[in-house]
C-alpha cells in the first residue's frame, strides 16, 4: 500500500483518534441513557462515532486519491516521533514535579524549556513552533514568583528567539516597551490582580 | 416604518449618553459609548491593515478585558474591531498585494495593479467610499430585519433550534476551504470539544481526567487564541517576510468623475449582495466579497479589465464585505446563533455580560439591541475620516516589521488568557490548541468551523434533549413537515445544501472556485 495523500493519511488518523477515543470514554465512563432521558454519555458517544467514521473515510481516501504528490505532502516542522518524545517529556516532568513538589507547574516550565533547547539544535524548522508555545508557558507560570514586568521582557525574549532575526537591541528595547505598556494598561488601567514585581522584593 | 426610526432614535440617544466619571476628584461627563466604538474601529481598522492579524484573534484576546466594561459598551466595541478590519483590510491589498484581513483578499486583484499604475488614491478612496456607502445600508438592514425575525424566533422550540443550528454548521461547513468531509470532521470535532466540563443535567464531569480546571468546560476564548493566533503566528514565522510596500506617497485621493460614474453601480450591487450574503448561516464579509467580485465580472461592462486595474473590482467587493459583516449580526441578535467565527466570539462577549443571545434580547434590552445597531452608522462616520484624510498614518504603519508585531501580539494573548481565571493553566490549554491549530493548518484542515462546532455542541445537546424529552423520544419531531414545518425546513436545506455541493459537478466549480482564491 502506498499512501498517495500524506496529509489526508494523518487528518484521518487524528480524527480516527478524537472520535473513537472520546465515543470509547463515554461509553466506558458514563451512562448513556435513552433517547427520552440521554445521559451524559449518549450526545458524545454519537458523535464521536461519526467523527472517528468521517476519519476512517479521510484514512482510507489518503490510499487511493490522485492529488499530485506536490500538494499532497505534509510540511510539517516535526514528525509524529517528536511529536510523542515531546508529550512523554512534559508527562513525565509534570509528574515528576507533581509528586516532588506538590503541583506540576515547574515540571511543565522545565519540559518546554527542554524542548525549545532540543529543537534549537535538532529540529531548527520546529523553532518557531516550539518558541512560541515556550513563551507563553514562560509568562504564565513565571507571572506569579517573578511579576509582571519580569516576566512579559522574558515572553518578549523568548518569543523573538522564534523568528528569523533577533536584533538584539530591538529586542532589548520592544521588551521594555512592552512591560511598561503592560503594567500601565493592564495593571493601573484595567487593576487585574497581577503582581508588578518578584514575590521577594515587594 | 416609523417604528425603525423610532427605535433607531433610541439606540441614538443610548450611543451618545453621557456616562459620569469621577476624575481626580471631579465628576466629568463622557460620552462613554462613542468612545468605545471609537476605540473599536480605530483597533479594528489597526488590525485590518495589519497582515497577519485577523479580527477573531483580536477580538478572543479582548474578551477577557470586556468583562469589566459595561455591556453596550462593550460590544458596541467588539462589534467595530469587526467591521473597522473590513475597512483597515483594504489598504493592505492595494498597497502591499497582501490581504490585511481574509475578506480583502479579492480586493488584492486590482487594488494592487491600480496601486501600480499610480492610481491607489482612488482606489483607497473608493473603498472607504463604498464601505461607507455599504455600512450605512447595513445598518438600515440590520434594523429593518431584526425585528420580524426575533419575532418569528421567538416561536421556536428546541427542535427548531437544533435543526437550525444544523443547518448553520453544514452552511459553515459549504463554505469552508478545501475538503468538505475534513470540514465536516472539524465540525464534528468542535462539538466534541465543547461538551467538555460539567454535563449541565447529570452533573457528571465529562473527558476532564481528573482535571478539576476543565470542570467549567475549555473556555472558547482560549480555544479562539490558540487555534487562530497562535498558530497564525507560528505559520508566519515559517515563511520568510517578504513584503513590498508602496511607500510613494499617495496622491490624488478623490476618484475623477468618470471614476464616480463608473463605481456608483458596483458599489450598489456589492451592498444588495453582501447584506444578503451576510445574513445566511455561514456568511459573513469574506463570502460577500468573493460572491460580488464574481458577479461584478459577469454584468460589468469592463470586465476586460478585470484583472488589471479595473475600479470595479475595488468598489463591489469592499462594499459587498462592509455589508457584509454588519448584517451577519442579524442571525447573532435574532436567533442566538452565530454564522460565522467572530460572530460566535461575540456569543461568548454576550455571555460573559451575562446576556443569552437570542431573539429576547430585543424585547428585553432595548437600549441594547438598538444602541449596537446605531453605533453601526457612527462608527462608519468615524471610519471614514479615519480612512480617508488619515490614510497617512495607516500607510506608516505598515513599514512595522512583523518581527516587532508578533512579540507584542503575544504578549496580549497570554495577559488576556491569563485573567480568564488568574491560573497558568489555561494558558497551557491555549498552547495545546495552538499546537492543535499549528497541524490542522498544516493537514489542511480549517479551524474556523470547527469553533463554531466549539461554541455550539453545548447548545446543540440541551435543544436535542429537550426536544427529544419533549416527543417522548419519537425522533420524527424533527422531520415532520405538518407539525414543525420550520424544522422540517431547516432540515431540508441542510440537507440539500450538502447534497447540491456533494454532487460531482458543484464539487468540481467550488473546487476551481477555492483553488483560484489561492492564487491570489
Amino acid at each position: 500500500m502506498i499512501i498517495r495523500n500524506q496529509k489526508d493519511f494523518w487528518a484521518g488518523l487524528m480524527f480516527m483518534g478524537f472520535g473513537f477515543g472520546m465515543a470509547l470514554i463515554a461509553v466506558l465512563s458514563y451512562q448513556m441513557g435513552s433517547a427520552v432521558r440521554m445521559g451524559p454519555a449518549y450526545f458524545p458517544t454519537v458523535l464521536g462515532g461519526m467523527l472517528g467514521v468521517l476519519g476512517l473515510v479521510i484514512f482510507v481516501r489518503s490510499f487511493v486519491s490522485r492529488l499530485k504528490a506536490e500538494a499532497s505532502t505534509v510540511r510539517m516542522a516535526f514528525g509524529i516521533g517528536d511529536f510523542v518524545i515531546a508529550v512523554a517529556l512534559f508527562a513525565v516532568l509534570g509528574w515528576a514535579s507533581k509528586a516532588l513538589l506538590g503541583n506540576a507547574d515547574y515540571g511543565m516550565l522545565a519540559a518546554a524549556v527542554l524542548l525549545s533547547a532540543a529543537a534549537l539544535f535538532l529540529r531548527p524548522e520546529a523553532r518557531p513552533l516550539v518558541f512560541i508555545v515556550t513563551s507563553c508557558l514562560v509568562f504564565a507560570y513565571l507571572l506569579k514568583p517573578l511579576g509582571l514586568v519580569l516576566a512579559s521582557i522574558l515572553l518578549v525574549v523568548v518569543g523573538a528567539l522564534g523568528g528569523h532575526e533577533f536584533k538584539l537591541r530591538e529586542v532589548a528595547a520592544l521588551s521594555v516597551a512592552l512591560a511598561i505598556f503592560s503594567v500601565l494598561v493592564f495593571v493601573k488601567g484595567l487593576t487585574l490582580p497581577f503582581p508588578i514585581w518578584p514575590a521577594f522584593l515587594e | 416604518m416609523e417604528g425603525i426610526f423610532n427605535n433607531l432614535g433610541l439606540g441614538f440617544v443610548e450611543v451618545f449618553k453621557l456616562k459620569t466619571f469621577i476624575i481626580a476628584g471631579m465628576s466629568v461627563p463622557v460620552p462613554f459609548n462613542v468612545l468605545m466604538c471609537l476605540i473599536g474601529v480605530i483597533l479594528g481598522t489597526l488590525i485590518g491593515v495589519l497582515p497577519g492579524v485577523g479580527p477573531v484573534a483580536t477580538i478572543a484576546m479582548l474578551l477577557p478585558i470586556t468583562f469589566n466594561l459595561d455591556p453596550i459598551g462593550a460590544l458596541i466595541m467588539l462589534a467595530g474591531i469587526y467591521y473597522g478590519a473590513q475597512y483597515g483590510g483594504s489598504t493592505t491589498s492595494i498597497l502591499v498585494n497582501l490581504p490585511g484581513e481574509a475578506a480583502s483578499v479579492v480586493t488584492c486583484l486590482d487594488g494592487y495593479q491600480m496601486a501600480r499604475r499610480g492610481r491607489a488614491g482612488p482606489a483607497l478612496a473608493t473603498a472607504a467610499i463604498g464601505s461607507f456607502f455599504a455600512g450605512c445600508v447595513a445598518t438600515l438592514v440590520v434594523a429593518m430585519f431584526a425585528p420580524p425575525l426575533a419575532e418569528v424566533a421567538l416561536k421556536f422550540g428546541p427542535a427548531e433550534y437544533f435543526s437550525l443550528m444544523v443547518l448553520g454548521l453544514v452552511a459553515a461547513v459549504v463554505l469552508a476551504h478545501g475538503s468538505l468531509i475534513k470540514a465536516i470532521a472539524m465540525v464534528l470535532l468542535g462539538l466534541l470539544l465543547g461538551l467538555v466540563g460539567t454535563d449541565v443535567n447529570s452533573g457528571v464531569l465529562r473527558f476532564a481526567f481528573g482535571i478539576s480546571e476543565l470542570a467549567d468546560g475549555i473556555g472558547f476564548v482560549t480555544v479562539a487564541m490558540g487555534m487562530f493566533g497562535l498558530a497564525e503566528i507560528a505559520t508566519n514565522l515559517e515563511q520568510k517576510d517578504a513584503r513590498e510596500v508602496f511607500t510613494r506617497k499617495v496622491e490624488h485621493l478623490f476618484p475623477s468623475r468618470e471614476d464616480w460614474k463608473r463605481i456608483w453601480a458596483p458599489i450598489v450591487r456589492g451592498t444588495a449582495l453582501g447584506s444578503a450574503l451576510g445574513i445566511l448561516p455561514g456568511g459573513g464579509a469574506l463570502l460577500a466579497s468573493f460572491g460580488a467580485y464574481t458577479l461584478e465580472k459577469k454584468v460589468s461592462k469592463y470586465s476586460h479589465e478585470f484583472g488589471k486595474g479595473a475600479i470595479e473590482g475595488v468598489a463591489a467587493p469592499e462594499s459587498a464585505n462592509n455589508a457584509g459583516a454588519q448584517t451577519s449580526f442579524i442571525p447573532l441578535l435574532t436567533l442566538g446563533i452565530p454564522g460565522n467565527a467572530v460572530m460566535a466570539l461575540m456569543v461568548g462577549a454576550m455571555m460573559i455580560q451575562g446576556i443569552a443571545p437570542g431573539p429576547q434580547v430585543m424585547t428585553e434590552r432595548p437600549q441594547l439591541f438598538w444602541g449596537m445597531i446605531a453605533s453601526m452608522w457612527v462608527g462608519n462616520l468615524m471610519l471614514v475620516v479615519l480612512n480617508l484624510p488619515l490614510i497617512g498614518m495607516w500607510i506608516k504603519l505598515l513599514t512595522v516589521p512583523y518581527r516587532m508585531l508578533y512579540p507584542a501580539i503575544l504578549l496580549f494573548m497570554c495577559v488576556g488568557v491569563y485573567s480568564l481565571s488568574n491560573n497558568p493553566f489555561d494558558a497551557l490549554l491555549m498552547a495545546l490548541f495552538g499546537v492543535l491549530g499549528y497541524i490542522c493548518v498544516k493537514l489542511e484542515c480549517e479551524p474556523a468551523p470547527m469553533i463554531l462546532g466549539f461554541i455550539l455542541g453545548p447548545l446543540m445537546e440541551e435543544n436535542l434533549r429537550r426536544a427529544m424529552l419533549l416527543s417522548r423520544g419519537d425522533p420524527s419531531v424533527f422531520v415532520d413537515p405538518v407539525n414543525k414545518p420550520i424544522s422540517f425546513s431547516f432540515l431540508l436545506a441542510a440537507v440539500l445544501l450538502l447534497a447540491i455541493i456533494a454532487a460531482p459537478a458543484m464539487r468540481k466549480r467550488r473546487e476551481e472556485a477555492f483553488a483560484a482564491e489561492e492564487q491570489l
